[in-house]
């Protein structure tokens, strides 16, 4: 079993999200600096998907309502304006639980053995999503074409 | 024979996904979201093929795949497991389980019926064997098949030359041909859908064992090179260009 905190949470999470975007929306992404901290503003929806086992903890990725729609037609090979509101958050959950996937694979693969809940998306303008108790917190910000997303993987070892 | 087809995933995504990668063969898509959902249409649809993700709430793809083996009537349709996780634990129990073969997300269309190829051989539609002869966009010059991109890059039009590029790379395997041009020249924006088709074309060709050239616009190069399956191209500026390069 590999060292909890010599994990590359931040390599799994940055070759996973670009590895799914490129595939599945033939999306590029291009990784923001750290600082300053890339927020999101105004409508956005954050997909979330629970780790639990021998590591617990949320992986979630942030976007803002706009890039959804487009992500949305992309994934589905279908025009922008065409996209119906459960389409979005259908392709948010499954693109947040792809990324979660992956990452999974590799923690198990590392020793840590876990198993992930099913994908849930909140949407609106006026929230944040916390995470309690974890020890180790990856927050990636990327872009394409001038609109951001934003992964972030929060996790804890429980063995 | 047209071939029935069950998707059973929880993510309508990924079942229109599925419907989409079947679009252009002789094959009818059903669909379930769940795995209770899915049984019930096994038996009252008696599928050709299974393609059951794992992850579901009411029912997951494990308990339904293990239900389905129990039922003489149903045993034997073959099952192409979906998956987020492509850890070996996972892996092996996957196989294990007695599953023709799994795919794991995320996925291209194409890559899925490669995988259905190896258990079925697919017939195009026969509507679209026909579009095939009639499509204004493909030519030949030279014995090298020309694919000249329209101005226009909405969907339905994309949609009707991804449909005929797989007949049209299977006519040139058929007679010899291996030499393909697409000229992008026309095209008024180079979108996301253009970049899809564009990826699916050289995973096509690479199928079919086709040399492929791209003409167009600088521009085009720069979107290109963003992506590791058109990397490595070089674009040229006019047709006559690109049939030089073979």
């Amino acid at each position: 079993m590999s060292d909890f905190n010599k994990i590359d949470l931040k390599g799994f999470a940055l070759n996973s999200t670009i590895e799914v975007f490129n595939t599945m929306l033939s999306m590029k992404l291009d990784v923001l600096q750290a600082d300053p901290i890339v927020k999101l503003t105004g409508n956005r929806l954050v997909g979330c998907v629970g780790l639990a086992g021998n590591v617990m903890g949320n992986i979630c990725i942030h976007v803002s309502k706009e890039f959804a729609r487009i992500m949305a037609a992309a994934m589905l090979g279908m025009e922008i304006d065409e996209i119906e509101e459960d389409e979005i958050n259908d392709v948010i959950g499954e693109v947040c639980n792809m990324i979660s996937g992956d990452l999974k694979s590799r923690l198990c693969d590392a020793g840590f053995s876990c198993v992930l809940s099913i994908p849930s998306v909140t949407s609106g303008s006026d929230f944040k999503i916390e995470s309690k108790g974890w020890v180790r917190h990856e927050r990636i910000a990327f872009e394409n074409r001038n609109e951001k997303s934003i992964v972030e993987v929060f996790i804890k070892s429980v063995i | 024979m047209t071939l029935k087809v069950l998707a059973v995933d929880d993510s309508k995504t990924i079942r229109k996904i599925v419907a989409k990668a079947f679009s252009t063969y002789d094959c009818i898509v059903k669909e379930a979201e769940n795995g209770i959902e899915g049984l019930s249409m096994a038996s009252s649809e008696k599928p050709d093929l299974i393609i059951l993700d794992i992850t579901m709430p009411v029912m997951n793809g494990s308990e339904m795949l293990a239900k389905l083996k129990g039922q003489p009537g149903l045993k034997d349709i073959p099952v192409i497991m979906l998956t987020a996780e492509s850890g070996k634990e996972n892996v092996m129990q996957i196989v294990k389980m007695g599953v023709k073969d799994y795919m794991v997300k995320p996925f291209k269309g194409e890559q899925l019926i490669e995988r259905v190829m190896k258990i079925y051989s697919l017939a195009p539609k026969p509507s679209e064997t026909k579009e095939t002869s009639t499509s204004p966009y493909f030519s030949i010059k030279d014995n090298i098949q020309i694919l000249t991109m329209p101005e226009k890059s909405d969907r339905a039009t994309l949609m009707e030359i991804e449909s005929n590029f797989h007949n049209v790379l299977k006519s040139m395997s058929d007679s010899g041909m291996n030499k393909f041009i697409l000229d992008t020249r026309k095209l008024q924006e180079i979108n996301m859908l253009v970049i899809k088709m564009l990826l699916s074309a050289v995973q096509a060709c690479q199928k079919f064992k086709t040399h492929l050239r791209f003409v167009g616009s600088p521009g085009l190069g720069n979107e290109l090179k963003g992506f590791q399956e058109t990397s490595g191209f070089s674009i040229n500026a006019t047709v006559e260009d690109a049939m030089t390069t073979f």
